[in-house]
């Protein structure tokens, strides 16, 4: 008896994907074709990823860890050649003959999505703040800060306590400031090189294991060609921020996960 | 080279997860599951239950206003 199996798709391209070099991520990828479009997918066993497994799996990290990488691996193959669009983790058909279906009732969803998306990349970018040493800069820097501390200098105990206390308020009113200014003049400068730009939502500290602040996680869509000069610009501000605890950080290229999204008639059709 | 395009291992890890569990083309399968958001699937396999320390005011509050999602 054989054990049933799934069909999980990675993701649909606009022409046939070369899979000889995702053989040795694994031995059972390949295409369906629909309408011009391709589809890379590969058999997974029922256990492990239906319903019941894909539950019980999802808890265990290790899974997840090594699950999530092959799945980015491999379409970073397919994208090595040709445009992709990339589909979230856990997409699973039951059959062959319904994953075609789904090709075709989606076929004009994707045909536009893979124009836009022609020799484009994504890439991502990642800004984390240290507060106590961009706190160590402010002081030097602002002129407000300064003349409470000549004022505080001065000071009687009971008058210098409360302005200690709005000093402290400015501190932190200063410190907003100037990651919002990062992060805006980043995200707008990084925006104009680019062909789309979202915001994603930040991520806590018990995710990304840091231990600074992260207050601005971008990812853009850029043209192949406009890649130097946003690599450039990234070195800039990196130059310009770091000293004052502003940390950016760059990946790419990805594939475009956050440039793909379908319109919402087309979700609602699903 | 630049150092922006080097991918250290960890980083790389976290900006899979970020995008292959969270973004991506989302359509129904035959399989119905439902993967829950990146952090949550971090959060509920990590269990820290360690004191985590907040910076409730630093936390979400930069970015509003012309800083929105773009469509």
């Amino acid at each position: 008896m054989t054990t049933q199996q799934l069909v999980y798709l990675y993701c649909v391209a606009d022409s046939e994907p070369e899979l000889k070099e995702t053989e040795a991520l694994a031995d059972n990828l390949y295409s369906v074709c629909n309408n011009g479009l391709y589809a890379v997918a590969g058999k997974v066993e029922q256990e492990e990823f239906g319903q019941e497994g894909l539950k019980r799996n999802m808890a265990d990290f290790e899974w997840v860890k090594a699950k999530a990488r092959m799945h980015e691996r491999i379409i970073e193959l397919v994208m090595a050649d040709t445009d992709v669009i990339p589909f979230k983790f856990g997409t699973l058909f039951n059959t062959d003959a319904s994953l075609k279906a789904m090709l075709e009732q989606y076929s004009r969803e994707f045909k536009p999505i893979l124009r836009k998306l022609a020799y484009k990349q994504e890439w991502g970018l990642k800004i984390y703040c240290n507060p106590e040493k961009l706190k160590a800069t402010l002081g030097n820097n602002d002129s407000e800060i300064l003349k409470i501390e000549d004022e505080i200098k001065s000071s009687s105990v009971g008058k210098s306590y409360f302005l200690k206390k709005k000093k402290d308020e400015l501190i932190e009113k200063t410190l907003n400031e100037r990651i919002n200014e990062c992060g805006q003049k980043s995200f707008e400068l990084l925006k104009e090189l680019s062909f789309e730009a979202r915001i994603k939502k930040l991520l806590p500290r018990e995710v990304t294991e840091r231990e600074d602040e992260m207050v601005l996680n971008a990812a853009f869509l850029l043209d192949k060609d406009e890649v130097d000069d946003f690599q450039n610009m990234v070195e800039t501000l990196k130059m310009h921020y770091e000293s004052t605890g502003l940390y950016i950080d760059c990946t790419g290229p990805w594939p475009p996960y956050n440039f793909c999204g379908l319109s919402k008639q087309g979700v609602q059709n699903a | 080279m630049h150092d922006a395009i080097t991918k250290s291992k960890d980083v790389t890890l976290l900006e899979i997860l970020d995008r292959v569990l969270d973004k991506g083309v989302i359509i129904s399968g035959d399989v119905v599951i439902s993967v829950a958001d990146v952090d949550l699937i971090y959060l509920g396999l990590k269990v820290l239950l360690s004191s985590v320390e907040t910076m409730g005011k630093l936390r979400g509050s930069p970015f509003i206003g012309p800083m929105q999602e773009a469509k």
